[in-house]
């Protein structure tokens, strides 16, 4: 007997249908955690609802408001997306270092988020970048900020029903460079250890970094001392790191290794951005 | 809802109508309903690549799929290369080559390279390092598999693959 039911939808009205008759029910996108997660034990669910073929989901588009990522959209779309690479590289680098090219093939930027890793790649960059979760759900609609979004390990503001249908990168995009640093156990395939997004805005900076704390997080420290006192010593700025973030120790590094990953990517990301 | 789903495909050319239980990989479908064994199970969790076949052109790691997410779709596997009992160029590029050993990841290592010619025939020693970045090689076959696949490569002049 499978262990449970899968639908394939075409349209949104017909999801939020599903998924309010079974509250076991999960939406499926790429399924790149959830068939791993399903079979390793760490999910349970009634039914998976296959969203990727809702043709509103499937949007890529740069307009006046910024750009826009539907759900379904792959990560090798958005990779390859030039209104992506030209402005807000940033995010194609970091999309980049998820998986295989293969996972990629399949895997979502809403799905990463939905998951919510502390360490899911995708999340640091979307917080240097301000982007918006838009959500949907039976009746009404909404947006929040991708720092709001994200409430713990695994945990997010989305309640049982809704889905996210997009997300926003908004305009105006940073005048300035930005870079993903991943710090990871192998060069190849795995998760990070620490990943440190580092974005310049004109003469300011935003950085966020994943696998530090609960959620994403970002080191407002360390921008208020590049950003309101203008410090310019980068090592001296990536120190107050520590005061932003709290790190775990787990099979990829411990508590003291992660908060000296952190300071050193940090570092090397303000200069490799504010320099030159 | 049901726990039973009823799928139509084309496997290697051919249109087929399945049922198939709700929770059943795309992989086991492929080796033990299909019975092309060709597709390979390493890790099971998307780390190796063995399992990789093409949907509607582009690699995925079948072991990540469900049977039932195939409904609509064309799915190519290894067996679906040859023609008329003749090896297409890939696969005669990697026994030209010697590009494996105990030849447990080639047919995943061949339908991602399949799919990388088709949208660039031009590729550089990084875009098939990109392509092949999801398929493993135990036996360290690295250098003789990007060489088959640089040997396919418009720039030898070979023309277009089939
Ligand atoms: C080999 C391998 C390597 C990986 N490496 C990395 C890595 O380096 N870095 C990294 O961050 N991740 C990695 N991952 C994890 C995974 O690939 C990513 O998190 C991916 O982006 C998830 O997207 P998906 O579309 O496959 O999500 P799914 O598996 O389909 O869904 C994930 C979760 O989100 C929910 N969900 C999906 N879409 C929506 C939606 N629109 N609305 C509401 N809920 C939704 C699902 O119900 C589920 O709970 C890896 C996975 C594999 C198999
Ligand atoms: S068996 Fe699918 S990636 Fe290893
Ligand atoms: S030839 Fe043995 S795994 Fe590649």
């Amino acid at each position: 007997m499978p262990s449970f039911a899968y639908r394939k939808c075409t349209n949104l009205a017909e999801a939020f249908k599903l998924l309010k008759e079974d509250d076991r029910a999960v939406p499926l996108a790429g399924g790149t955690d959830l068939t791993v997660g399903i079979r390793g034990g760490k999910f349970r669910v009634g039914a998976l609802i296959d969203i990727k073929d809702i043709p509103e989901l499937n949007i890529l588009l740069a307009d006046r408001d910024g750009i826009t990522i539907g759900a379904a959209v792959s990560l090798n779309r958005i990779i390859s997306f030039g209104p992506i690479r030209e402005n807000v590289p940033i995010l194609a680098e970091a999309c980049h270092c998820i998986g295989t090219y293969s996972v990629r093939n399949r895997a979502t930027l809403s799905g990463n988020i939905c998951n919510a890793s502390p360490a899911a790649d995708a999340a640091p960059p979307l917080y240097c970048l301000e982007a918006r979760v838009n959500i949907a759900g039976p009746r009404k609609k909404r947006t929040v900020s991708i720092e709001a979004f994200f409430t713990g390990p695994g945990q997010t503001v989305l309640q049982q029903g809704e889905l996210v249908t997009s997300v926003l990168i908004p305009r105006p995009y940073p005048a300035g460079k930005g870079v993903y640093l991943k710090g990871s156990r192998t060069g190849s395939v795995d998760l990070a250890t620490v990943g440190v997004a580092v974005q310049r805005r004109g003469n300011e900076v935003r950085i966020a970094l994943g696998a530090v704390a609960p959620t994403p997080v970002r080191a407002g420290s360390v921008e208020n001392a590049v950003n309101k006192n203008g410090e310019t010593d980068w090592a001296a700025a990536a120190r107050l790191v520590r005061d932003d973030i709290s790190p775990i120790t787990d099979l990829r590094g411990s508590r003291e290794y992660r908060y000296h990953l952190a300071e050193v990517l940090v570092r090397r990301g303000l200069e490799q951005v504010m320099e030159g | 809802m049901s726990k039973n789903v009823t799928i139509n495909f084309s496997v290697n050319g051919e249109r087929e109508t399945r049922v198939v239980e709700a929770d059943l990989s795309l992989l086991t479908f492929i080796r033990e309903q299909l019975n092309l064994t060709g597709t390979k199970e390493g890790c099971a969790v998307g780390e190796c690549g063995a399992c990789i076949v093409l949907l509607d052109g582009n690699p995925a790691n079948s072991c990540l799929v469900l049977a039932a997410e195939l409904d609509g779709k064309e799915l190519l596997t290894i067996e679906g290369l040859a023609r008329n009992g003749e090896l297409d160029r890939v696969q005669k590029a990697f026994i030209d080559h010697a590009a494996f050993q105990c030849g447990y990841c080639t047919p995943g290592m061949i339908m991602s390279a399949r799919a990388l010619l088709e949208r660039n025939p031009s590729p550089t020693d990084a875009d098939i390092d990109e392509a092949l970045s999801g398929n493993l090689c135990r036996c360290g076959a690295y250098q003789e598999i990007r060489e088959a696949v640089k040997s396919c490569s418009r720039h030898n002049g070979e023309g277009r693959i089939e």
